[in-house]
């Protein structure tokens, strides 16, 4: 039986709604978000009753994430971050336990969709635009104007500014999406190997599917949820401190 | 799950980061460029090539402005 490797990105619809129009049908895309919302919520839930000192599997789990967390936060924006911890957190979680769960056989990654890496992206970026206009006002906008550009420069880096800022969303949806994409896109080329073909030949893709699946649960689904908090962190950080960004860096 | 402040991790996050952000504000610049040249203005090709040129300049900057940050 040959399949498309790209067959794991295909939504099904299960219950199909159209409201005026507009499809908002329950796929499995839909589900798989209910089910990672509740997976977080009953693991955070749970950790967070005990409160013991010495704390038990699940707590010390927990409270390692929201360390790791906490740290991100105060390496990029320091003290005045934590405000902001509670939508870091949650875009964090929900991210990497998307990631994660997404790499389960016969689940869906929700995060392989552009559009919803997509709005995670635009929710991030309209948010620190928005922060950003409310605690400087217009002085906002010179956030075009790097600090110490001549005058006679300011024709060509005003436009090279307002582009690097309109990629900050598109980076942050592309990466994400390209990179689960291509991992799942991979894994299901070397399943699409084991099955087609004969016994003596097939364990070295099974091996490699072994192999890669490794690497996506160890290293690329962490590490995208990780850039993906930080870079947010990053944006917030420059609509809170407008310039402090460069004096800041570590 | 290993500390944020890992040099390892933190370092493979910054260089995992810089391809992407070079390719995104091409796609902006580009993309912007294109439009005007088709919707708005009608001066194809000088849109898209200005555009680009643009484009490669904030990604380059972007990119730099990243390293700039690099965790010690």
């Amino acid at each position: 039986m040959e399949e498309s490797p790209l067959h794991p990105f295909e939504l099904h619809n299960y219950i199909p709604i159209s409201l005026g129009g507009v499809d908002v049908s329950i796929n499995k895309a839909v589900i798989m978000m209910w089910v990672v919302v509740g997976f977080i919520s009953i693991l955070m839930i749970m950790a967070g009753s005990a409160r013991q000192l010495v704390p038990g599997k699940l707590q010390s789990l927990a409270e390692m994430l929201v360390d790791f967390i906490r740290g991100i936060i105060l390496d990029t924006m320091g003290n005045d971050g934590m405000k902001y911890f509670p939508f870091i957190a949650t875009l964090f979680l929900f991210i990497l336990f998307c990631n994660w769960l997404g790499l389960i056989p016969g689940t869906y990654t929700v995060t392989s969709q552009i559009i919803v890496t997509g709005l995670f992206a635009g929710t991030v970026y309209t948010c620190s635009l928005i922060l950003g206009f409310a605690l400087h006002g217009l002085k906002f906008l010179g956030i075009l104007v790097p600090p110490g550009t001549p005058g006679w420069m300011l024709p060509l880096m005003v436009p090279i500014e307002i582009i690097s800022q309109l990629a900050r969303p598109v980076s942050l949806a592309v990466r994400l999406f390209a990179n689960m994409t291509a991992g799942h896109t991979i894994l299901a080329v070397l399943f699409g190997m084991v099955v087609s073909l004969p016994l003596y030949v097939s364990w070295l893709p099974f091996a490699a599917t072994l192999f890669v699946n490794t690497l996506e649960v160890c290293l690329i689904a962490p590490i995208q949820a990780y850039i993906f908090t930080i870079l947010t962190c990053v944006y917030l950080g420059d609509a809170v401190t407008l310039h402090g960004h460069s004096e800041h860096a570590h | 799950m290993p500390q944020s402040q890992d040099p390892f991790y933190a370092g493979l996050g910054q260089a995992v980061r810089i391809g992407t952000e070079l390719l995104a504000s091409l796609i902006v610049g580009g993309g912007l460029g294109w439009v005007t040249d088709t919707y708005l203005l009608g001066t194809t090709p000088w849109g898209l090539v200005i555009g680009l040129t643009l484009g490669a300049a904030a990604g380059v900057r972007n990119a730099y402005r990243m390293a700039q940050r690099w965790p010690k």
